[in-house]
């Protein structure tokens, strides 16, 4: 089997490593990773890594085949790509949070008629606000959301929660739950046509692992 | 030399075309469309700007993304994104008095606002054929066939080809019955190609039970050969038919030689207009399918001459990524010193006989150099004995007589 199977670095690269292992993949190379960006295992896949907004560009436009990321990824990016399993870690929760006490945002929509978002997830932030019938104004920053309300830059964030330490701890409380986010398989449209027979054999042993 | 500090942009997603490229997608182009004629398939064109309001008959949502623009009176214009509406539109209308069954095909370009930070095009030339007959599986494989064997005929011989079908969706989700806002919920997985928004939606579903419930909950990742569709017969007898329909299309592919297309429920089209059999094309090294086609019964009545109708798209710029120039593309022609001023007649006289000539003047300098760049093999310069002829590919030099007696072919 020569797929080209894209990991995300960062959170969810342990349990990528260990699901990819319990479905029968060669690891070694992926452990003892190092700098690498790319390792080819002899008579099994070759591994691609990448920050983890990336994995979908990677699949889409098929340099690699497959590729594990967050479903947060997948709305906030929309690839067109096939969205094969739920591969059942990297649990968290998309949410809308703002500072703790009498919620700004209600506030701010009666007497601006917008509310003020900051958030990594533009596209997903934006959606929300439309699906519940309210006008935002997306403010895109790239880390340390949590900072935004604080400083006033925004009225709430819209960000991706484990455990919601961070929230808590800049003063902020969860106060929509947006949906459910998890680690995916995904495809690219051609590989899963063409290596119909390897993807679907991989799939299976996937699925049984979650099982 | 351009100033390389002056910005001189093309609009997002437009490309030029330069000379090899646009040879080898020429060539390309005849190769499918010299397989499409030989089915009976006759060329039609349309127009580039289409009426808006005209477009969006074809489905409930409009046509969707694409450029669009004002003519004088205030109209809105749309640049088609889409070569499959227009040419319905056109069969429905010009050619609505045409008995049938009717053959036509295209080469033409569609152009859709490109999708930020993907690197993909605006624009796709589509090398495509429509057959409105009557409607059968008959039709469907006739379709199947003439794009692999046009796709071989581009160099692409064993492209798999991937069929599902719409109708045989349909026919399950009415025999599970789920109700209209589930239903919407799995066709909205289905194009959005979630097999996890599938399961999701699928087990939410109440009160199915036994075979039809495994079926339902696997279907778009059922895949593989017939046996498939013998699977499906037997989960939900109301798919059947559709069933029995794909089989038979299957087996009109194959008695035309043709390898015989993959079963896959997965796959599916991004418009709404399709009723029936979903076709898709790929190749190794290609990201995205290089055809793309199926059956839209329901699309001529939306301007007014229902027609039952199945047709495929080739997309020129994928296709010429998975097999690059088609053969016999090496460098040819004959670059002759003097054709442009002191020997023009003998110029013309060899360019009479069918070979390509390039002309430059008995004065230019570094013509070999010149040649080379302009993809030509030879170059030929007036001598007291007649003419003596570089091979610039391989150096070799001869002297002839006249120009008609060189090494050209």
């Amino acid at each position: 089997m020569d797929l080209r199977i894209c990991v995300p670095r960062g959170a969810l690269f342990e349990e990528s490593v260990e699901a990819l292992s319990a479905a029968g993949l060669p690891i070694e190379p992926l452990v003892n990773l190092g700098r690498k960006l790319i390792v080819e295992c002899p008579g099994g896949p070759t591994y691609i890594t990448t920050r983890p907004s990336d994995v979908p560009v990677y699949v889409e436009s098929g340099a690699a085949d497959l590729g594990i990321v967050g479903l947060d990824v997948l709305l906030e990016r929309q690839p067109d790509v096939y969205e094969l399993l739920d591969l059942g870690f990297g649990g968290c929760r998309m949410v809308w949070a703002t500072q703790a006490g009498e919620d700004p945002a209600h506030a701010a929509i009666e007497r601006f008629g917008v509310v003020r978002v900051a958030t990594k997830y533009v596209n997903v932030a934006e959606a929300w606000f439309e699906e519940t019938g309210r006008k935002a104004e997306i403010v895109k920053v790239n880390g340390s959301v949590e900072l935004a309300p604080l400083v006033d830059l925004a009225d709430g964030i819209v960000d991706l929660v484990a455990t919601g330490t961070t929230l808590r701890e800049n003063g902020l409380v969860e106060r929509e739950q947006i949906f459910a986010s998890s680690a995916r398989l995904i495809a690219n449209r051609a590989s899963h046509k063409l290596e119909s027979e390897a993807v679907d054999e991989l799939v299976r042993r996937f699925a049984e692992r979650a099982r | 030399m351009t100033d390389v500090h002056q910005r001189i942009p093309v609009p997002d997603g437009m490309r030029d075309v330069l000379p090899v490229e646009a040879g080898e997608l020429s060539a390309l182009e005849r190769a499918l469309s010299t397989v499409f004629a030989s089915y009976g398939y006759r060329p039609v064109q349309t127009p580039l700007l289409e009426l808006s309001d005209v477009l969006d008959r074809a489905q409930d949502e409009g046509v969707g993304r694409a450029y669009r623009l004002f003519d004088d009176q205030g109209r809105v214009l749309v640049l088609r994104p889409d070569l499959t509406i227009p040419i319905a539109r056109l069969i429905a209308t010009r050619m609505a008095d045409e008995p049938g069954p009717l053959r036509v095909s295209y080469n033409a370009r569609a152009v859709q606002p490109p999708s930020a930070g993907t690197g993909q095009g605006a624009e796709r030339r589509q090398a495509g054929i429509e057959l409105c007959g009557p409607g059968g599986p008959e039709d469907d494989a006739e379709v199947i066939a003439a794009l692999s064997s046009a796709l071989a005929a581009a160099g692409l011989p064993g492209a798999r080809v991937a069929i599902g079908s719409v109708a045989l969706v349909d026919a399950v989700l009415r025999a599970v019955n789920a109700g209209p806002e589930a239903t919407d919920a799995l066709w909205r997985a289905l194009r959005g190609r979630s097999m996890v928004a599938w399961r999701s939606e699928a087990r939410a579903v109440k009160g199915v039970k036994g075979r039809l419930r495994t079926l339902l909950d696997a279907l778009p990742t059922l895949r593989g050969g017939v046996e498939v569709l013998d699977r499906i017969a037997a989960a939900a007898p109301a798919a059947a038919a559709e069933c029995a329909r794909l089989a038979r299309t299957v087996d009109l592919v194959t008695a035309q030689g043709m390898p015989a297309p993959m079963i896959d429920l997965g796959v599916m089209r991004d418009w709404s207009y399709y009723s029936g059999i979903v076709i898709e094309a790929y190749a190794p090294g290609v990201s995205a399918p290089v055809a793309v086609g199926g059956r839209y019964d329901g699309l001529g009545a939306r301007f007014g001459r229902a027609r039952a109708a199945v047709g495929v798209a080739v997309t020129l710029e994928l296709l010429h990524h998975a097999v690059g120039g088609p053969e016999g593309l090496e460098p040819a022609g004959v670059v002759v010193v003097g054709g442009l001023d002191d020997r023009v007649t003998a110029a013309a006289m060899l360019r009479a006989t069918g070979v390509p000539v390039v002309a430059v003047p008995a004065k230019q300098r570094d013509v070999e150099a010149f040649a080379v760049a302009d993809g030509r093999r030879f170059v030929a310069r007036p001598v007291k004995a007649g003419w003596r002829v570089v091979d610039v590919i391989d150096g070799t030099t001869t002297t002839v007589a006249s120009l008609e007696e060189g090494p050209w072919t």
